[in-house]
């Protein structure tokens, strides 16, 4: 490895920069705030919303008005309740795939880093071929083929986004793996259970955050982008890509697309915002910074 | 190679998962009642043959140079594919030419006034950028620009019954233009333009932001100072030496801008009936066209390794040094 | 760094430029953007492609039937939204008494686009290729003999009654072709011909018809080109070229409103009623023979609760018959019985089931289920006139909550679908049928141990009344009796049948203003030689 190996300041005086930094930072203010507020927005949807997401009660595509603020759907269905009800497939799905794909392309990244032999070239092998096809192309054959619903598209996902993790945290493993106060700790007879525990984890935490961050954002897109293309969720189901989807039909009524549009767009948006804040902080060295790779 | 086999097994593997029968919607509600029908259309198509014999006749006719023929389209997937291909070509070139000529300059003047209002104006814009969903950003741009305003036309490559130029590189305005026929290149280029700037959105503020932090590494540089130092005009000093030390940082991050404009392009040829490799892709696996499938995901990990490949020749020509090592 | 200041001027300065460029190209166009849309002399036929194939004897679906019905001639045909068959490369015929034996004599004058001239060979051939090649069409002439005594003289033998056969002639999959130059070019009509015929990809590349268009171009993602053909033995077409493009519905919506002698086919009535009142545009909404309706399977073993007689009942109480007529869009209508309202045979309004909660509720009771609950399966992206599966199945799913029946809904692609569908697989499924021809015989699929029926295991001996009257129908041949045959057993099939008509929607097409005829035909979705101008 010809990169310098990462410094290891004390933690304490990282952790106080870290928490002042990031609010000390407007555009981390921002997302967090979209953040939080479009988490609050799940969490009570039903309180928060005027009518039944899925009634189907009131006059065919109505404009907007104060009765309903976001105009009705071609099915009389009220637009802002289901826009409200769509964070509640959207976060926590994207919430959960990106857990999913971390935990699995971490595992795998520092299997391989670390354990090397034929572990490594197995893994990095299958991270090539996941990257040879474009994210929304391999996610589309996989729901295609095991049946469009959200539950494939989140599958699909989570395969198409693992790679990143375990490149990262692979190189990471291998740069720590180097450095040496490692090898010092190996010495001193730390098993090496331990030493992944112990030396290599903590510093794995900082770009794999970051990742997770901007990956949230990415997720949202492209769950949306699938749903777009009738793979995500199926209806009745709010979701906020496939009532875009419906909105492109119904050109003339522009309500129906728009305000699902730009739910994507500002919860995507929050989840850049905060997580390009948190890289400044967190991964200064940009290890995360191969993401941005396709999305929708 | 290995990739290439890699990525027709997994495509393989994923369409046979598949429960759909191709016969019943190829043949239509009444004929698919007739076993004799369905049992003559699996044989036509060789889906009565055992899987492993099925994937094996696919890579010994791929190694002979023949991709099969698309069940959708009743031609071969080559054929296809050599449509497809440069339509979604020419407006990935286009895209990307796009996004380069204003990522780059606006990644500079973000680097050059870092911190400063400008530069965290562009922040923000360019986060936004890669926050808007490409679906509906289409929409806007077609709703706006065509049907509002009417500057640009609604879809397709050219205007309907248009002859495209005899083919030379498959690109249309190229062709055009190497016939002599400008009002044809110019026809093209003009259904080109829409498309190409919603795929730009994305990539011009991934490009910004690239460019910004490749400066931002090389600014401080010795050189760089030195040739501050010597009195060369600012300009000369950003484009000589500033701008020539990113590069190669620039350039890989074009890599990733293509694989961008190809995810890209199965939302935007969708939107703007644009007869590419994105479309075709989508039709393929909603119809589980699994020659075509394949066909596409060939492509895509050919492209892929002509990228890097590319990525890593530029890198060493652009990279003093590199050369040096 | 104060000299850094001029570098971003330099950028923005070039930035600008861009900029400006852009704008001024874009400026430079603007005003020859609209007139560019369409050339003179060319028709614009603006659809969402369902397209397989152009070669007469393998196609079945709707794009490719606009395209084929322009370059091949049948021998019978339909004018409009008639459905009166009228006579066009024969220019007689003779119906034998049992409805078995059809002598058709032909036109002499008939020449193909190369020169060559009709004759009853040609009909044979193509008859036969379509017979042997076991494709989608080849059910229309499924227990027919074809044989040709003369040069003029082409006999359909029939080995039912088959008093339909009339207007099954006209389906533009029975056009027909250039004998000479489809063996030339790898075709056959012998038997076998599923493995030996190789004439379709010629018949992609080029047209071998006596049609007034001949193949220009085909692309089956983005367009077919149409060109008139010069030697064309009858009345001259109006357009030189006719276009038939590839774009989705909401494409077409902007773009039909921007071009000049362009058609956008696939709007939905509600879409189209948005544009009523534009100048520039016509807009004609046909009552369309198309039929929506639910399958419900009589099946224990797939879901009990959904062959519950009861059950069934309720749910034809239950179904929201205006709401979905409304969804529909202008002009649709409630389907009376299965048979669409435009063919012999149909029900009177009068018949229509009335939405009824009381009695969905008390049917509900009875069946002794708690909480029955469904799954549907419905072809989840199909959307037909305009009117999307997924919204119908949306509709269904919130009525029969009302009366306390769950559904649970499943979206499938098109084919996998169909395969578990074909399979009388689905309990419960949202389903449409669009005629294949003109007459009540096509619908005879619904009765028990029909094609149809099969889906839902309705088998003959679960309904044998039904099934002798059915075939009963089949064999009659006089109209009269047909259509009382045919009304009694539309009656039957609202009381106990295990499908629910719910609606024929309105096929709306939109015009340019200046367009005529631009009507939704019977059978194909437009005639491209019609299309005139004012």
């Amino acid at each position: 490895m010809s990169s310098a190996p990462i410094a290891i300041p004390e933690e304490a005086a990282v952790r106080r920069r870290r928490a002042k930094g990031l609010l000390s930072q407007p555009l981390a203010v921002v997302g967090l705030v979209i953040a939080v507020g479009w988490l609050l927005v799940a969490s009570f949807a039903p309180l928060i919303a005027p009518y039944d997401p899925l009634a189907q009660d009131f006059a065919l595509t109505q404009a907007p008005s104060s009765e309903h603020l976001f105009g009705t759907d071609e099915l009389g269905r009220d637009v802002l309740s289901r826009v409200i009800y769509g964070s509640r497939l959207s976060l926590p799905l994207a919430i959960l795939l990106v857990a999913l794909a971390t935990a699995l392309g971490s595992l795998l990244g520092a299997m391989a880093g670390y354990f090397r032999s034929w572990v490594d070239p197995v893994v990095m092998r299958t991270t090539d071929l996941v990257f040879a096809f474009p994210a929304i192309i391999l996610a589309m054959v996989v729901t295609a083929s095991l049946g469009p619903n959200i539950r494939n598209a989140v599958l699909a996902i989570v395969i198409v986004a693992w790679p990143s993790y375990a490149r990262v945290v692979r190189g990471l493993v291998l740069s720590i793996g180097d450095t040496e106060f490692v090898h010092a700790s190996r010495l001193l007879g730390s098993s090496s259970r331990r030493t992944l525990l112990h030396d290599v984890l903590p510093n794995l935490a900082g770009p794999v955050v970051v990742l997770a961050t901007l990956d949230l954002a990415n997720a949202i897109l492209l769950l949306a982008g699938l749903s777009f293309l009738g793979l995500g969720a199926q209806p009745p189901d709010p979701e906020w890509g496939s009532m875009v989807a419906v909105g492109t039909q119904y050109f003339q009524y522009w309500w129906m697309g728009t305000f699902p549009g730009l739910a994507i767009f500002s919860a995507v948006l929050a989840f850049n915002f905060l997580g390009d804040s948190l890289r400044d902080r967190l991964d200064p060295r940009g290890v995360s910074r191969s993401k941005h790779q396709g999305v929708a | 190679m290995v990739l290439a086999i890699g990525i027709t097994f997994v495509a393989f593997v994923l369409t046979q998962l598949v429960p759909g029968d191709p016969a019943l919607s190829a043949l239509g509600p009444v004929t698919s009642a007739d076993p004799e029908a369905v049992a003559a259309y699996h044989e036509h198509w060789g889906m009565d043959k055992p899987l492993p014999v099925q994937y094996g006749t696919y890579l010994w006719n791929l190694v002979q140079g023949d991709l099969g023929v698309s069940q959708l389209s009743h031609q071969p997937v080559l054929d296809d594919l050599r449509h497809a291909i440069p339509a979604t070509m020419e407006l990935a070139f286009l895209s990307i030419t796009f996004a380069i000529a204003v990522g780059v300059p606006l990644g500079v003047i973000a680097a050059m006034r870092q911190n400063r209002a400008s530069d965290h104006a562009l922040r923000v814009v360019s986060l936004a950028g890669i926050s808007m969903p490409t679906f509906w950003l289409a929409l806007l741009a077609l709703y706006i620009f065509f049907f509002r305003l009417d500057w640009f036309p609604g879809g397709g490559r050219l205007d309907p019954g248009t002859t495209p130029p005899t083919e030379v590189t498959g690109l249309y305005t190229i062709d055009a233009v190497l016939h002599g026929q400008f009002s044809l290149a110019w026809d093209a280029l003009h259904h080109l333009i829409l498309p190409a700037l919603v795929l730009a959105a994305f990539n011009v503020s991934l490009i910004t932001r690239y460019t910004r932090s490749a400066i931002l590494e090389v600014i401080h540089d010795d050189y760089v100072r030195a040739a501050r130092a010597k009195g060369l005009p600012e300009r000369t000093v950003v484009i000589r030496h500033v701008l020539r030390a990113a590069l190669p940082s620039v350039v890989t991050v074009i890599g990733l801008v293509f694989a961008n404009v190809l995810t890209g392009a199965v939302l935007v040829e969708n939107i703007f009936a644009w007869p590419g490799i994105g479309q075709y892709a989508y039709q393929a696996s909603l119809e589980l066209d699994l020659p075509a499938i394949m066909g596409v995901s060939l492509f895509v990990a050919v492209v892929y390794v002509t990228v890097n490949f590319v990525v890593d020749v530029l890198y060493g020509v652009i990279d003093p040094r590199l050369r040096l090592t | 760094m104060h000299r850094a200041a001029h570098v971003p001027r330099l950028a923005l300065a070039a930035l600008v430029v861009v900029a400006l460029a852009v704008v001024a190209v874009v400026a430079s166009v603007a005003p020859a953007a609209g007139n560019t849309t369409a050339a003179e002399g060319t028709l614009v036929v603006d659809t969402s492609f369902v397209v397989q194939t152009i070669d007469p004897a393998r196609m079945f679906e709707p794009t490719s039937q606009i395209a084929v019905k322009g370059m091949y001639d049948t021998l019978v045909t339909f004018r409009g939204q008639s459905t009166t068959p009228l006579p066009w490369i024969a220019r007689s015929w003779k119906v034998s008494k049992d409805a078995k034996t059809f002598t058709f004599t032909l036109r002499r004058d008939v020449k193909f686009s190369d020169g060559t001239p009709l004759t009853s060979a040609d009909v044979l051939f193509s008859y036969n290729r379509v017979i042997n090649l076991k494709g989608s069409p080849s059910f229309l002439l499924a227990g027919v003999k074809v044989s040709a005594p003369s040069k003029y003289t082409v006999v359909l033998r029939s080995s039912t009654p088959n008093p339909a056969l009339l207007r099954i002639v006209p389906n533009p999959s029975l056009g027909i072709v250039n004998s000479k130059v489809v063996k030339e070019n790898g075709g056959t009509d012998a038997v076998g011909g599923d493995k030996t015929d190789k004439a379709e990809p010629y018949l992609l590349g080029h047209s071998a018809g006596s049609g007034p268009y001949v193949l220009k171009s085909y692309n089956n993602k983005t367009e077919i080109v149409l060109e008139a053909n010069p030697g064309f033995w009858g009345p001259k077409p109006t357009f030189q070229t006719v276009v038939i493009r590839n774009l989705p519905a909401a494409t077409q919506l902007l773009n039909v409103q921007r071009g000049t002698n362009e058609i956008a086919l696939d709007l939905s009535a509600q879409q189209a009623a948005t544009l009523r009142g534009k100048s520039n545009l016509k807009v004609i909404t046909n009552a369309s023979a198309n039929l929506f309706n639910i399958d419900i399977n009589t099946d224990p073993k797939i879901s009990p609760v959904a062959a519950n007689p009861h059950i069934q009942t309720a749910i034809r109480y239950a179904l929201d018959y205006p709401a979905f007529v409304k969804l529909s869009g202008p002009g649709a209508v409630q389907a009376p019985g299965m048979i669409p309202t435009t063919f012999i045979g149909h029900l009177p309004p009068s018949a229509k089931i009335k939405r009824n909660l009381q009695k969905a509720k008390a049917e509900v009771r009875a069946s002794g289920i708690s909480s029955p609950k469904i799954t549907m399966y419905y072809p989840a992206e199909l959307t037909i006139n305009g009117i999307s599966f997924a919204t119908l199945a949306q509709k269904t799913k919130s009525n029969l909550a009302e009366v306390g029946i769950q559904v649970d809904l499943i979206g499938k692609p098109v084919n996998s679908f169909l395969e578990t569908y074909h399979a009388g697989k689905h309990p419960m499924s949202q389903s449409y049928w669009g005629p294949d021809y003109p007459d009540p015989n096509d619908y005879l699929v619904f009765t028990p141990g029909g094609l149809a029926a099969n889906r839902v295991n309705w088998a003959a001996s679960k309904d044998p009344k039904l099934a002798a009257l059915a075939k009963k129908a089949q064999r009659t041949v006089s109209d009269a009796q047909r259509a009382a045959l045919f009304r009694q057993i539309g009656r039957m099939m609202n009381q106990r049948a295990p499908f629910f008509p719910l609606f024929q929607p309105a096929q709306a097409i939109v015009s340019s203003g200046n367009l005529t005829n631009a009507v939704l035909g019977v059978i194909w979705p437009l005639d491209v030689r019609a299309v005139g101008t004012k």
